[in-house]
């Protein structure tokens, strides 16, 4: 058996990829995210985890360090990555949407946009024929229309919970979100089999 | 912004010594092969007109490098080597020697837009046939890349054949308009799964086949293929027993075993028409080199020929390729003003037996240690002793 490499998002997505691999039938360590670790092996499944960031769980599949992974499909629209996009996981499901201040309109001459998504963001605004101004921020995107930095922004929304408690609403939903199983085009050529298992495996969990 | 001394441009890179050696190697040993198999070098100009290579070759407009000469027309760095050996074969010159051989070893640019790990210049290799559309001249292209990544010791190759003409007269008999079929080709080019799935569930595509089409994707084999051959359409079949012959003669080669028939496998290259195929191996994260058929393209230069070739990344096949496990041998003679005439003489014996010798003026050397430890043998003729 091959062994293959996943590269697995930190933090939000990694328990419901772990526990969807787990009742897919693999037989992984308990605890794999408990430790500090930055590469896991799972020795009875030739599996070798690398811990990533969400964003870059995609370019360590690219570059082929990794076969296959697991990536929300914003950061897949974020970045145009040459990787194949298997298997929609159906996993921490949300949608990306527009937001801003309750019944406030845009501002006509020059409307910003405050966001972790500047591709998604102005790609949208594009599509709807608008030309915005884009302002590319790292967290707590919330902020930016309370203290009248952008007339909108665009973000992940899963409960509305951070939209409501900053007194923020939502305007327009942009595109939705799930985890997905991605794999490097070379592996998925040269460890086929292993990774068309897995396909099957999770196809069987994702679709319950 | 200021550019520091070291800096080159996004993408560039420098060949230091032991890769421009393994590169030199490499390129002797693809070269030998593809003109041993009756395929003649050329080299084509580093400059294009943009109306013409650039807009015809398949690269995207935004990753090439234009520039403008003193008339004000914009000229191209070229992209690729199929469009300029095309233009070339297209010439009077060769028009009456068809089908002709063509082979080439040039560097090629493409702009990158982002973050590094992809060069922007980088060197190709391959061959062009033209005025062949016989499916032996696509085997006969195969083969040869297949033992270009042999004699390189490229290891588990593997070779993805599909056939976009096939696909594409599959996809119309599942009811698919032209605009609806370029939308599944654009989903099948990143082998978008997920994309392909949500694409069919809007596309009008009868129900209960609807399973049929999803399974287009996962194809890994000609007898797999033929579930979608209409057995009334001439045209599907021909082109079905043309593969079925490509097999066998995959199979007297010895490449059966390496071959993966993806009847949805389609190339980024949309100058392809017939026939397509890529190479991967071990050791690159990216696809070696690909090729296939492309008579659409010739058309454009006027000319109503067949045409296959293929395209290898040399960058790439230098990750790929088994490592030179000799250690090179080379010699180092020391000498000072006294023994300088004595070394002169000794190093052209060296030499003349072959040896890679370097003649060093020892005083000139600061770090005298750390240099020696660069030669497989030193010769001492400045009073010193070795280690």
């Amino acid at each position: 058996m091959v062994e293959l490499t996943i590269a697995m998002p930190k933090g939000r997505i990694f328990e419901e990829a772990y526990e969807l691999l787990v009742k897919a039938g693999y037989d992984l360590p308990k605890e794999l995210d408990d430790s500090r670790k930055l590469i896991v092996e799972a020795p009875n499944e030739r599996f070798r985890f690398i811990l990533a960031k969400p964003m870059d769980v995609p370019v360590y599949v690219e570059h082929g360090v990794a076969d296959v992974g697991i990536a929300g499909k914003d950061v897949m629209l974020e970045h145009d990555r040459s990787v194949h996009e298997l298997l929609d996981l159906g996993i921490s499901s949300c949608y990306i949407a527009t937001a801003g201040l309750p019944n406030t309109t845009m501002n006509e001459v020059t409307p910003r946009i405050a966001t972790k998504y500047p591709e998604v963001a102005s790609r949208f605004y594009r599509s709807k024929g608008e030309q915005v101004e884009i302002i590319e921020l790292n967290g707590s995107i919330e902020l930016a229309p309370m203290i009248g930095l952008a007339d909108r922004i665009v973000d992940i929304v899963s409960t509305g919970k951070t939209l409501k408690e900053n007194g923020l609403v939502e305007y327009e939903k942009i595109v939705d979100i799930t985890s997905r199983l991605i794999a490097n085009p070379v592996s998925y050529r040269l460890k086929q089999q292993r990774i068309s298992e897995m396909v099957e495996k999770l196809r069987k969990q994702a679709l319950k | 912004m200021t550019i520091q001394m070291f800096e080159k441009p996004l993408g560039m890179r420098d060949d230091f010594p032991f890769i421009a050696k393994k590169k030199a190697e490499l390129r002797s040993k693809g070269t030998s092969i593809m003109e041993k198999a009756g395929y003649d070098l050329l080299q084509t100009p580093t400059l294009e007109y943009y109306e013409t290579i650039g807009k015809i070759s398949a690269i995207a407009d935004n990753a090439l490098f234009k520039l403008l000469d003193s008339q004000g027309e914009t000229l191209v760095l070229r992209p690729d080597m199929t469009s300029p050996i095309a233009r070339v074969a297209a010439s009077k010159l060769l028009k009456e020697k068809m089908p002709v051989r063509l082979a080439y070893y040039s560097n090629v640019f493409r702009a990158q837009k982002r973050e590094g790990g992809r060069p922007a210049e980088f060197e190709q290799m391959g061959v062009e046939l033209i005025g062949d559309d016989s499916l032996y001249a696509d085997a006969e292209v195969i083969i040869l890349a297949s033992s270009i990544l042999k004699e390189l010791q490229v290891e588990s190759v593997r070779i993805v054949i599909g056939h976009t003409q096939l696909l594409q007269l599959i996809l119309k008999d599942f009811g698919l308009s032209d605009e609806q079929i370029d939308l599944v080709r654009e989903a099948l080019v990143s082998k978008n799964s997920v994309g392909f799935e949500q694409l069919a569930l809007s596309l009008p595509i009868k129900e209960e086949a609807l399973e049929s089409f999803n399974r287009l994707i996962t194809t890994s084999t000609l007898a797999e293929w033929k579930q979608w051959i209409d057995p009334s359409n001439t045209e599907q079949n021909e082109l079905y027993e043309e593969m079925l012959k490509l097999h066998k003669i995959m199979d007297r080669n010895g490449l059966v075993d390496s071959v993966t028939f993806d009847l949805t496998f389609i190339s980024h290259m949309t100058y392809y028409t017939g026939l397509v195929f890529e190479f991967y191996g071990a050791g690159s994260g990216f696809p070696l080199g690909n090729g296939g058929r492309y008579d659409g393209l010739m058309k454009q230069f006027n000319l109503q020929v067949g045409a296959t070739g293929f395209g290898l990344r040399v960058d790439r096949l230098l990750e790929a390729m088994a490592p030179n496990r000799e250690k090179e041998l080379q010699t180092l003679v020391l000498f000072t003003e006294e023994t300088e005439q004595e070394a002169h003489e000794l190093a052209q014996e060296l030499r003349s037996e072959g040896q890679r010798t370097t003649l060093q003026y020892a005083p000139a050397v600061q770090a005298l240690d750390e240099f020696t430890a660069l030669f497989s043998d030193v010769r001492r003729l400045d009073g010193g002793t070795n280690g």
